[in-house]
Parts: structure tokens; C-alpha cells; sequence
């Protein structure tokens, strides 16, 4: 498994790194604005990077599908000692991985900076819960439609299929709002688009 | 450990719409060198892709080492290995980087077969799998498959690619394997010459049928070539049941026919011939009959 893990990181370097930066930029830009005190300007620009985060992790999952397609590399792992299921698990896992290592420091410092702008203490549990919530979970949704859209061999529909998506699971989490409905709407989604992937991975031809 | 290392039963493979294997049934038993022989076309490689998990079946049943192809679990995987038909490698790899990707995703692995193997193939580490000839990512391929020690080895047209000198090498080095115990290995070539060097067993597919499943002696033995010289004008009414392929000119026949026996013996005579010659026949010669369009070759079950 960590052979696994270890070789879709390395396929996928630019991506993961291009993720973790995004999350850096977010967080000197939240700092900078705070220390400023243009708040406004912070939750807008927040916002804008999280959305160029969620295009990024979708672009993760899409890479990893759509290369491996096109270089047939599970034809060639499936022909080791791993199964199918194990090369999506780690596939995902590095997903997983990517996800946390870029929105476990926003949410620290964003932490940090609510502390700081002192907002009644009754009000953090409940609002920092759901919206961390929210935000991981859309992250993710935006990953797993990368995964979905990748096992394709037609580069428009890759590009097209994904930004139609994540715009349209973007915009909803926006409309409904970061609360516990839009969490419920994100799990199913995700639980639909992990288990289409896994059947579509494990029953394909390589 | 089961005896039979390989089994198919009653496969069937459709794509498009498209019949490429039509109700194959097989079994490969523990030991055995197994050349599967097939027209461009035939359902040879699909086969093999069916075997391994890498394609579903429309119909039937493989098994690979006891266990259903579409189910093969890890552990099982591991003990095949698998040189595939241009001969699928991570092409923007370093031959060193999937090297070490293979062997950390083996159960075990045979450093010093795969040492010997690459220096006798003269493997460049440091390059891209891109970079090498088509002949250099067969041996790689061979290698990285013979260096998990498999207990069955899958090979679909290895030597594709390979010069003579890489090929003898490679025959060796599959006898080699055989040698050891319990080792199998499933085989399909366009060199008939090398299947009829190394395979004991021989399987043929027409049009994705089964035609021929026996060992090779057996089927030279069954299938004779004969010269028939007559008195007068070769008969046009010699009815032989059976008959593969015949070819009449003046007095002469030639005529290939599977299963003779006796009885056929006895028909022949009965049209006085001057004399009767056994041509030998190579298994490219068999080949080339039992894969004509209108083959009369008999099914399986009766070769």
C-alpha cells in the first residue's frame, strides 16, 4: 500500500504542491488583510483561493484518473500484488491526504484570526464546526468529481465535465449556505461519486 | 495447491457486437508449457487479458490459480506473472523507479535472477522506459516478470520485437523456469518455431474457437500429410471423413487428414494406389491447415 501511496504522490507532485501553495497564499492573504483590517476584503479573497483550492483538488483526481488511463498504468499494476480496489484506495487516500495538508493550516489560521477579532465566544463551536465542515467536505466533492470525470479519454469532456461540476457544487454549497443540510447534500454526493468510481475502476477494461 | 493451473470454461467474448471468442474451454495443468497459436485476430490476447482480471467476460468462467480472474486477490496476482503484448510499462519511468515500484509491490522478489537478467540483457538503469528500444522493454518486461519467482507465467507474444539472439535467450531462460517445480506457463507467438520448441501442449483458436487443445505429439500423430500417387487421374471421389486439406494434380494427391486410423487406411487402398508417402509435417505446416478459412479440422474433442 505505501508503494501505492508513494507512487501516486510522486505522479501527482505538482498537484499536491500546487494545493499546499494555494492554501500558503490563503493564509498570508488572511493574515495580511486581518492585520489591515479590511475584513471584508478577507472573506472575499478567502473565498476566491478556496475556489481555486477546490479547482485544484479537482484537477488532482482528474490527473490521476486520466493518466493512468492514458498510460495504462493499472494495467500494469493490476498485474502485481495489489488489487484493483487497493489502487483506487490509495488513489483516494493520497486525495485524503492532499485535502488535509492544505485546509488543516487555513483552518488553524483562520482560527487564529477569529480569536482574534474577538466575536462572541457562543457563536464560534457551532459556526466554526459547520463551516470547516462544509469546506472539507466541497474540497473533497471537488476531488471526487476529478476521479469521476478522469477515466475518460477525451480531453474536452475532462475539462469541461469538471468545471461544469465543481461550479455547479460550488454554487450550491454558496446558495444553501455552510449548515448542516449542505453537509448532509455533500455526503451523499460524495458517497455517490466514490462508490460510481469504484465500480467504474474495478469492472473497466485495462 | 490445485493441479489445474489455469482453467477457462466455456468463454465467451463479445465486443461491439463482435464474437471474438466463442464458448473457449481449457485447462492447464500444473507444469505445463501451454503455446496458445492463433491467426492476428483470434482472441489469443483477449484470452489472456480475460485470464489475468484485465477484461471482463461476456460469458463463462476463468480461473487462475484456483480463483475466479475477476476476483483474483492480491496474493494470487503475485504469484503470476505476466509479459504483456507490447509490453505495457510506465513509459515515463526510469527503468530504476519502476523497478523499485514492481518490487514493492511484490511478495517476493528475486534479486539475483533479476541481477543475472539484466546484466545479460545488457539493461541500462539510468534511462527512461521510453527511451528503450521496443526489444529492450521486452527483456525488461521478462525480467520484472521472472523476478517475482511466478508459479505461472503468462506470456503473450514475448519474443515480438526480440532479435534471434535475445530470442534463444529468452527460450532458455523459459525452460529455465519450467525446469523448476510447479512452474507454469501460458504462451501465445506468431514463431511457431518457438512454441514447437518449448510448449508440450498446444492449443490453436480459429476465429475465437477452441480448434485444437492436445499435447503436441498428440497432434502429430493425429494429423498426417500423405502423397498419394494413382495409376490413372487422381479420384475426385475419395470421401475420407475428416480431411483438413486436399490438393490434386494429375495423378497425384495430397491430402491432410486428422485422426487416420485403419479404417481410413483401408478406404485409401481401395482406390489402388501406386504408392502412398507420409510427408512430415512441422507445426507451422499443422497450423497453416487448421487455421484455413474452410478448415474440415475436427473440434477439440475429437483432435
Amino acid at each position: 500500500m505505501l508503494s501505492l501511496i508513494g507512487r501516486e504522490v510522486y505522479d501527482h507532485l505538482v498537484y499536491v504542491l500546487a494545493c499546499c501553495l494555494v492554501s500558503a497564499i490563503t493564509i498570508g492573504v488572511m493574515i495580511l488583510t486581518s492585520v489591515s483590517g479590511i475584513v471584508q476584503a478577507a472573506y472575499v479573497s478567502s473565498t476566491i483561493l478556496m475556489l481555486v483550492l477546490f479547482v485544484g483538488l479537482c484537477a488532482l483526481g482528474a490527473a490521476q484518473m486520466y493518466g493512468d488511463r492514458a498510460n495504462r498504468i493499472s494495467a500494469l499494476l493490476s498485474t502485481l500484488a495489489v488489487t484493483r480496489s487497493r489502487i483506487l484506495a490509495a488513489r483516494v487516500l493520497v486525495g485524503v491526504l492532499t485535502l488535509l495538508a492544505s485546509l488543516i493550516p487555513v483552518l488553524i489560521a483562520a482560527l487564529i484570526l477569529l480569536s482574534l477579532a474577538a466575536l462572541p465566544a457562543a457563536f464560534y463551536p457551532r459556526m466554526i464546526w459547520e463551516v470547516s465542515a462544509a469546506v472539507a467536505l466541497t474540497g473533497f466533492a471537488c476531488y471526487c468529481i476529478g476521479l469521476e470525470i478522469g477515466w475518460t479519454t477525451s480531453k474536452t469532456w475532462l475539462i469541461l465535465g469538471s468545471f461544469l461540476l465543481v461550479a455547479l457544487l460550488a454554487s450550491l454549497v454558496f446558495a444553501k449556505g455552510p449548515g448542516l443540510e449542505a453537509i448532509a447534500i455533500l455526503l451523499l454526493f460524495i458517497a455517490a461519486m466514490l462508490v460510481h468510481t469504484w465500480h467504474k475502476f474495478t469492472s473497466a477494461s485495462f | 495447491m490445485p493441479d489445474t493451473v489455469v482453467e477457462v470454461r466455456n468463454l465467451v467474448k463479445y465486443f461491439d457486437g463482435r464474437c471474438v471468442l466463442d464458448g473457449v474451454s481449457l485447462a492447464v495443468p500444473r507444469g505445463c508449457i501451454y503455446g496458445l497459436l492463433g491467426r492476428n485476430g483470434s482472441g489469443k490476447t483477449t484470452m489472456i487479458r480475460i485470464l489475468l482480471g484485465l477484461e471482463p467476460p461476456t460469458r463463462g468462467q476463468t480461473f487462475v490459480l484456483g480463483e475466479d480472474s475477476m476476483r483474483l486477490s492480491a496474493k494470487a496476482h503475485g504469484r503470476v506473472g505476466y509479459v504483456a503484448e507490447g509490453h505495457h510499462l510506465i513509459q515515463s519511468y526510469k527503468v530504476r523507479r519502476l523497478v523499485g515500484l514492481c518490487k514493492g509491490l511484490s511478495l517476493q522478489w528475486n534479486e539475483e535472477l533479476f541481477g543475472h537478467l539484466m546484466e545479460m540483457f545488457r539493461l541500462p538503469m539510468d534511462r527512461k522506459v521510453r527511451e528503450l528500444s521496443a526489444g529492450m522493454r521486452a527483456q525488461l518486461n521478462l525480467s520484472l516478470a521472472m523476478a517475482i519467482d511466478p508459479e505461472l507465467l503468462i506470456l503473450d507474444d514475448p519474443t515480438l520485437g526480440l532479435d534471434t539472439v535475445a530470442r534463444r535467450q529468452f527460450l532458455e531462460l523459459a525452460i529455465d523456469v519450467i525446469q523448476r517445480q510447479g512452474r507454469t506457463i501460458l504462451f501465445s507467438s506468431h514463431i511457431l518455431g518457438d512454441v514447437e520448441r518449448i510448449a508440450d501442449r498446444i492449443g490453436v483458436l480459429v476465429a475465437g474457437k477452441l480448434v485444437v487443445d492436445c499435447t503436441l505429439e498428440q497432434l502429430k500423430s493425429r494429423i498426417r500429410r500423405l502423397r498419394v500417387i494413382f495409376p490413372r487421374q487422381a479420384p475426385e471421389d475419395l470421401y475420407i471423413t475428416e480431411i483438413v486439406n486436399q490438393q490434386r494434380q494429375g495423378r497425384e494427391m495430397v491430402l491432410t487428414v486428422a485422426n487416420w486410423n485403419p479404417q481410413k487406411q483401408a478406404i485409401l487402398e481401395t482406390f489402388c494406389p501406386e504408392s502412398c508417402t507420409d510427408l512430415p509435417m512441422t507445426l507451422e505446416d499443422i497450423f497453416i491447415e487448421c487455421t484455413r478459412p474452410a478448415s474440415a479440422l475436427p473440434q477439440e474433442s475429437e483432435v
